[in-house]
This record gives C-alpha cells, structure tokens and sequence, in this order.
C-alpha cells in the first residue's frame, strides 16, 4: 500500500521522466547574507504522474516550482523540465479582461486573435461549471470560480507540466474543500504532469499520485509516499486518513 | 447610488458653499476688508454678469492652452515613464534631470521658452506642459513598478515575451496612476496658464485677470479666477468621470446597490 | 506705474542671442509689400497707448504699407531684452531704461517719445497728509525696487532738505496701490499721476500725487519708442513710416478723445472705458511737444541734462551711453 523511504529512481523510468531535478541548489544573497534554499534536492517525475510537495514554510517549495517553471536557474545540480505553466496561489487575473478573455491569455500572447482565443476557451467554461460567467469581470467571481478561470488560463498554454503553488490556501475551507473535489475530477479528465504543491497534508493525499514530504530550509526531499488508492478518493477513507497521519509524521507535526 | 441619495449628496457641500459666501459677503460689506483687496461676492457676481461675453470667449482662448498643453504633457509624462520603467540607464540619467525641472523656477525658464518659441501658443504649451508632465510621470511610473511580480512571472510561463507583458499588463495596470496624474496635471494646469499668458498674451482668463488687477478693478479680476477655479475643478470632475468609463474594473463592485 | 525687470543676465542673454544673428520677421523692405512689424508694449494696453491703437483702427498703419503687430508686455523678459534679442523691431519703453541698456552697451536708440514728461510721482491716500516732498520726513516710502527709483527719492528728499535716513524704503514689488491701501507703508514712488491716481480718485480714496519733475528730479520722456541702431540703419524708411502714423493716430486722439478710448477699449478685452478716458484726458496735453516741434520729438538738451544726472547718481558711467541716445530724424518733416 505504501512506501516509506528516500527517494529512488529505476532506470526504465528515465525515459519517461517528464521533470528531472538531481541535487539542485539554490541560494539567494540578502542583506543577511546566503540563504541556502534548496540544498541538493531531487526529484524525479514520469509523465502524467501528479506530484503533491508538502513541506513547512520556507522549505523552498516555491523555489522548486520556480526551477520546474524555468523562472530560476540552480546553481549547482542539474534540472531538467517538460515545458511548464504556472497556477499561483493568488489568482492574479486581470482585472480589465472578462474571465474569457482572461482565460485565453496565454493563446493571446503566442498570437491568436481575440475571436480564436475566445473559440477555444468558450468551451471550457461549462465543464469547469463556468457557463455563463464568460463576460463577467474577476471582481464578479468568487473565489472558487476565480481560481477555476485560473487553472483553465494554465491549462489552455498547453504545456505538458503544470506547477500549482497553493492553488487553494486563500479559499476558505469550503470552498477549499469544493475545489480539492473539483481539482481532482479536472486532472482526469486533462491529464498533464502535476507538481502541486500545498500545505495542506491532505489535499496531498487526496490530489497526488505521490506526496513527496520536504525538510525545513534547505530544502530536501526526506519522504515519499506514494497514494496508491482508487479515484475517486473520500475524505474519510480509512487509507486517506492513515496516509495523512503518515505524512504529517514524516513532518514530524504530532498527531 | 440612487438619485435620492445622489442629491442629498450634493446638499452638504452646497449648503456649506452657501454659508461660507454669506459670512464673506458680511464680512466686506461690515468693513471687515477693504473691497480693493477683497471684494464682496455680490460685486464678482455682477462682474461675472457684466463681462459674460469677455469672460466667454477668453476662457475659450485659456482653455484651448490648457488642454493642449495638458496633452502633451501626458504624451511626454507617457514616453518618460515607459523608457524609465524599461531601461534603468534613463531610469539613472534622466530621473534626476526630471525633478531638476521642477525645483527650478518657472520664472528663469520662461523667458527661455519665450525666446526660442515666440509670442504665440507655443510657448504657453511649453510651460503647461513642463508642469504638468511631472506628476503624470510619478503616478504613472509608481503603477507601472507596483505591477506584482508574481503576475509577471506567470506570464513568462505563458510564454509572454517581454513586449507582450508590456502591452497586456503593465500598460493596462498603469492606466489608474496615469489617471491620477492627469487630475494633478489638470489643477496644476490652471496655474501654470495664468503665468504663461503672463508671459506674454493679449488673451485668455490670466491676462483678463491681471489687466483687471492692475486697473483696481477687483470684482472683475476675482470674475477671472472664479472661471478659472470652475474650470479647474470641471476638468478634474471630467477625468474622473472619464476613469470611471475607461477603467470601470478599477473600481470595487457595489454589492449592496439601492 | 508698475515696471517689470529681469536680471542682468537675462539681458546679457538676450544680447548674446541677437549676436546669434535675427531670430524672428527680419524687416523686408519692399515698397508696394506690406512690412511686417511686431510692436512690444512697456505695459499692458492703456491709456498712454491710445494713439497706437488710434493708428490702428483708423487704418494709418495699411495707409503707410505697414503690418504691425501688438504685443502685451511679458514677465519672462523687458521690452529691451526683447528688442535687444531681435525678437521684436519696436519696443516702448522708459528714458532712464534706455541710458541704463546703452551704458551696457546695449546699441539701441530712442526715436521718438510718446509721453513727454514723467508720470512717475509719488503717490498717497489723503489721510496720510504728505503733499509736499517735505511731510515725507519719518515716513515710509515704499517702491519696486528699481535703483533709479531709489535715486528719484533721494534727489526728491535732498531737493526738500528732508534727511534720506528719516525716511524708510521699502520694496513693495509689482504691489504698489495695494501696499498704500493696507496701509503697509505711508506713500509710493513709481505710481504715474494718470493712471494710478485716477483709478484711486475714481474710487474715491482721493489720493494726493508729487510728480518727479515738480520735485527736483531733471525732466525726462516717460514712454518712449525704442528700436536697435541697426534698425534706424537698414530700415530708416520703414520706422519713419511707423512713428509718423502713430503721430497720426496721437493728432487723432486729440481732436476726437472720446471716439478714440473707443476704439482703445473695443480692441483690448478687460479695460475700463471710464477709468482709460478720464486718463486719456489727463494725458493728452503731455502727448505733444510744445514750441511747434512735431509729435515725438525729444529734446537734446533735456536728454544730456538726464544722462548727467543718472552719470551723479552713479547709474550709468559709460561715456557713450548718453550722447546719440536719442534722435529725431525719422519724424515728420525731419531727416528725410
């Protein structure tokens, strides 16, 4: 059922491997001096695979997605990415596009039209429980609908990694837990490789193939679980809970 | 805002305009103030009556500067603040040169404008212009460098260039401090015409009012600055009228709408 | 009378700039062609200009081919850094300026005068009594500043045998009528008996007027037309032409005064029809030479008289500046 130890790799998987990360570093100069973010980190990801990060604040999770992104570069080790979009926390629409015209952003910026963009988006909105709301500005929307134009505006740069940096912790806990439903039911449907990174412990366990636990700065993988239980996944699944416990051990939070 | 409330909105400061009028008119005709150096409302009243039709058509004259200078201030404010957000070479370099032309006064630099532009409209633009370029420039550059970085890096992972987040983020999120500028530039303008058309004119509200003042006749020199506030104060109301068209996300949605 | 001033160095500038060469409307000389000329005005439209505008309206300028163009006063530059900087042809202005550009060595020339006494006095409300130089004994006399201004009260209060030091100058700007009302000082200097005096008699503050030449100071021209010695050179026809249709428009004004504040007060916005006539009024007399010479002629004798009175007084010291200041050839039935 589960698998508790350090990260280790197969041959035949490399092949497969839409994210390589091996012993990256990274480290930022401050007026404090260098902080080591992340200190020889790695990680491996097939393609198609959705991987939850849990790890305290500061543990670098943000600067791990950022090396996926190719927004950094490490400065030791090696990564090596799938090209990949960003889903940040705060939805960062824009607040002079209608959600449609927000959604196809990233089409706009490699050159559609705005009538071509729009054709592509349109559709997605009723699956995504958006009809309807194509016109309406961000500051109409609520949270949860914001977010879900966000995930939509990633999803239509159709790029085969997507990095999620907390997509849910400014909701509030229903609506958290509405989205965690709908994030789950979304990624069947569009499979892409997931690096999600949260932490929120059961999120991971109810969004990831494989929750990978990181240490307080610098960053390094110290667990990886793998979830190895049938979608669609309950809340009160005795496995999801275990595995959770599980989890916030390898963090060491007492249960 | 229902129009009930939109009137009752308009009652408080107009009451309070009234009351202040009263006491002023109480205050010159009880001798409070010689009517030479402050005259009663009743008197610029009448004056605003009287040289209606002067008032009208030099106001035309003050107001086409204004405007035009108010244009091209924003033009050059525009440019200025689009090549310091970029390059940080003029960010360095002219920067400093841009507060320079603030701290100098306008009274050494008009009569080199005068003498390079001569005596038509040209130069009075020259000195709007130079007034009112400058905090277009500083509310404009302040929202173009609040733009979150976090977005910019979002759009990088879309695949935005450095051009495409330029036009799609940064030029729209720059929009409200452009706006506010303007207003600034707007009220600032009205001054700086008044000492341009003192920098030579045969027309327009400043030069209606310093050929009153140097006659004495201050009803009709206060007439001319009264017209010159009520358009300062209509260009602002127009801009911010404007902003809310133009940039209408700019604004909190009104949940609780009567 | 208000005067607006630059410093120095704005005036080095303009001359610096007209050694630049000409920047605007060179004078084209062409008989049968009308001739462009911009005119600079000492002060703003009044009273003291009613022939110019005469000369204007009633069409002297187009009788004589020229096309003149009038311009207010501006506070960025005096009328001579303009006329010195080829900004304008013919600029009005004030003897005592002129003497002070020439001991610049400035190069312009006074070719004719408009107002042939001084308006300069000093001026006062009734209730301060002062209505001889002498009552200025411990009072406070306020004025722009200007230091011919200065030396004007001291000749004034030498002439009276009033001691300088009992006696408080003050610098009162551009503010003139206004520091006297709030009672700031007792008394100014540089307010002109026709205009000044009569905007406070016309509102009833009865003010009491020394004029500058009734209390010791040397007579001079107070306005006259000024134009830059290359000018009188190159284009002597052409001023000629200039000066004798504004004698014209004066001689005008003189036979019809009423008809001519007029048309003064329809050309210019914001002027006082009641205030520019009773000043049109008060003037006229002082608008024409005495002893038959025509309008605009300037005494030589009374310009050496003022350039050694300015030379005592330590306002100018160049040799130059006084002799061939003005001149009167180019009004009518001169020169030629």
């Amino acid at each position: 059922m589960t698998v508790e130890a350090p990260d280790q790799e197969h041959a035949e998987e490399q092949s497969e491997a839409a994210i390589v990360i091996e012993d990256a570093v990274r480290r930022f100069t401050s007026r404090r001096g260098v902080v080591l973010a992340l200190d020889g980190i790695s990680v491996r990801v097939r393609r198609g695979e959705i991987v939850a990060v849990v790890g305290p604040s500061g543990c670098g999770k943000t600067t791990l997605l950022e090396l996926i992104c190719g927004l950094q570069n490490p400065d030791g080790g090696r990564v090596q990415c799938a090209p990949a979009a960003l889903m940040p926390q705060r939805d960062l629409l824009l607040p002079w596009l209608s959600a449609l015209d927000n959604a196809g952003v990233a089409l706009r910026a490699r050159g559609l039209s705005r009538s071509a963009a729009r054709a592509a988006a349109g559709p997605w909105f009723e699956r995504f429980g958006l009809a309807g709301f194509e016109a309406a500005r961000p500051g109409e929307l609520s949270g949860g609908m914001r977010q879900r134009v966000s995930f939509l505006r990633s999803l239509l740069a159709g790029k085969p990694v997507l990095a999620l940096d907390e997509p849910f912790a400014a909701l509030d806990a229903i609506t958290r837990a509405e989205m965690q439903t709908w994030l789950a039911r979304a990624l069947q449907e569009e499979t892409r490789t997931v690096v999600l990174v949260t932490h929120d412990v059961e999120e991971a366990v109810l969004l990831g193939d494989r929750v990978a636990v990181m240490s307080p700065r610098p960053g390094r993988i110290v667990a990886n679980l793998v979830i190895d239980v049938p979608r669609p996944r309950q809340r009160t699944d005795p496995h999801v809970v275990a595995l959770r416990a599980q989890a916030l051990r390898s963090l060491g939070v007492p249960e | 805002m229902s129009r009930m409330r939109r009137w009752t909105g308009w009652a408080g400061p107009l009451l309070v305009v009234v009351v202040l009028l009263g006491i002023w008119e109480l205050y010159v005709d009880l001798g409070g103030a010689d009517p030479l150096v402050l005259p009663a409302p009743h008197a610029i009243a009448s004056a605003l009556y009287t040289d209606r039709g002067t008032l009208w058509s030099n106001f035309l004259v003050t107001a086409q500067e204004v405007v035009l200078g108010i244009i091209v201030g924003v033009l050059i404010a525009l440019v200025l603040s689009i090549g310091i957000h970029f390059s940080a070479m003029l960010r360095r370099g002219v920067y400093p040169l841009l507060i320079a032309s603030q701290a100098i006064p306008i009274v050494l630099i008009a009569p080199l404008f005068l003498l390079w532009l001569g005596f038509g409209l040209l130069p009075k633009l020259a000195i709007i212009a130079l007034v009112t370029f400058f905090p277009v420039v500083v509310t404009t550059l302040a929202a173009l460098e609040t733009v979150d970085p976090d977005l910019i890096k979002l759009m990088q992972t879309l695949d935005a260039s450095r051009l495409e987040v330029f036009r799609r983020v940064e030029l729209p999120a720059s929009l409200p401090g452009l706006f506010t500028g303007a207003k600034l530039a707007a009220v600032f303008s009205v001054i700086a015409a008044v000492f341009a058309e003192q920098a030579g004119s045969n027309s327009g509200l400043g030069y209606l009012f310093t050929i009153a003042d140097s006659q004495l006749l201050a009803p009709e020199a206060f007439a001319a600055v009264a017209v010159l506030s009520a358009f300062a104060i209509a260009m602002f109301a127009l801009l911010a009228v404007a902003e809310r068209r133009a940039l209408p996300w700019a604004y909190q949605p009104k949940g609780d709408t009567a | 009378m208000t005067r607006r001033r630059t410093v120095l160095a704005a005036l080095v500038l303009a001359a610096g700039v007209a050694g630049c060469g000409e920047v605007t409307n060179t004078i084209t000389p062409n008989p049968g062609t009308v001739n462009n000329i911009t005119l600079e005005l000492d002060y703003f439209p009044n009273a003291d200009h009613v022939g110019i505008y005469e000369a204007q309206a009633l069409g002297y300028f187009k009788q004589a081919d020229l096309n003149v163009h009038i311009v207010a006063p501006t506070n960025a530059a005096t009328p001579l850094d303009l006329l010195a900087a080829g900004r304008v042809q013919v600029a009005i202005s004030y003897e005592p300026d002129v003497l002070l550009a020439r001991n610049q060595n400035v190069p312009l020339v006074s070719v004719a005068a408009i107002v042939q006494q001084p308006l300069t006095s000093i001026v006062s409300l009734a209730r301060q009594h002062i209505t001889s130089p002498a009552d200025l004994r411990g009072k406070t006399v306020g004025d722009s500043g200007i230091p011919y201004q200065h030396a004007f009260l001291e000749t004034i209060l030498h002439h009276a045998g009033v001691p300088a030091r009992t006696v408080k100058e003050v610098n009162v700007g551009e503010g003139l009528v206004p520091a006297i009302i709030s009672g700031r000082v007792n008394a100014v200097l540089g307010a002109y008996w026709n205009y000044e005096a009569i905007e406070l008699r016309q509102l009833g503050r009865r003010p009491n007027v020394i004029r500058m030449n009734q209390a010791g100071v040397p007579t001079y021209n107070e306005l006259v037309f000024v134009v830059r010695k290359g000018t009188i050179v190159d284009h002597a026809p052409l001023i000629r032409r200039f000066v004798q249709a504004v004698a014209r428009g004066y001689e005008a004004a003189r036979r019809d005064p009423v008809a001519a504040v007029q048309n003064l007060v329809r050309m210019n916005p914001g002027l006082s029809y009641k205030l520019q006539l009773a000043s049109v009024e008060a003037t006229m007399s002082s608008f024409f030479p005495t002893d038959g010479h025509p309008w605009g002629w300037q005494s030589a004798a009374q310009w050496n008289a003022f350039g050694e009175w300015m030379t005592q007084e330590h306002l100018i010291s160049n040799p130059l500046a006084v002799p061939d200041a003005s001149t009167n050839e180019l009004l009518a039935g001169q020169g030629v």
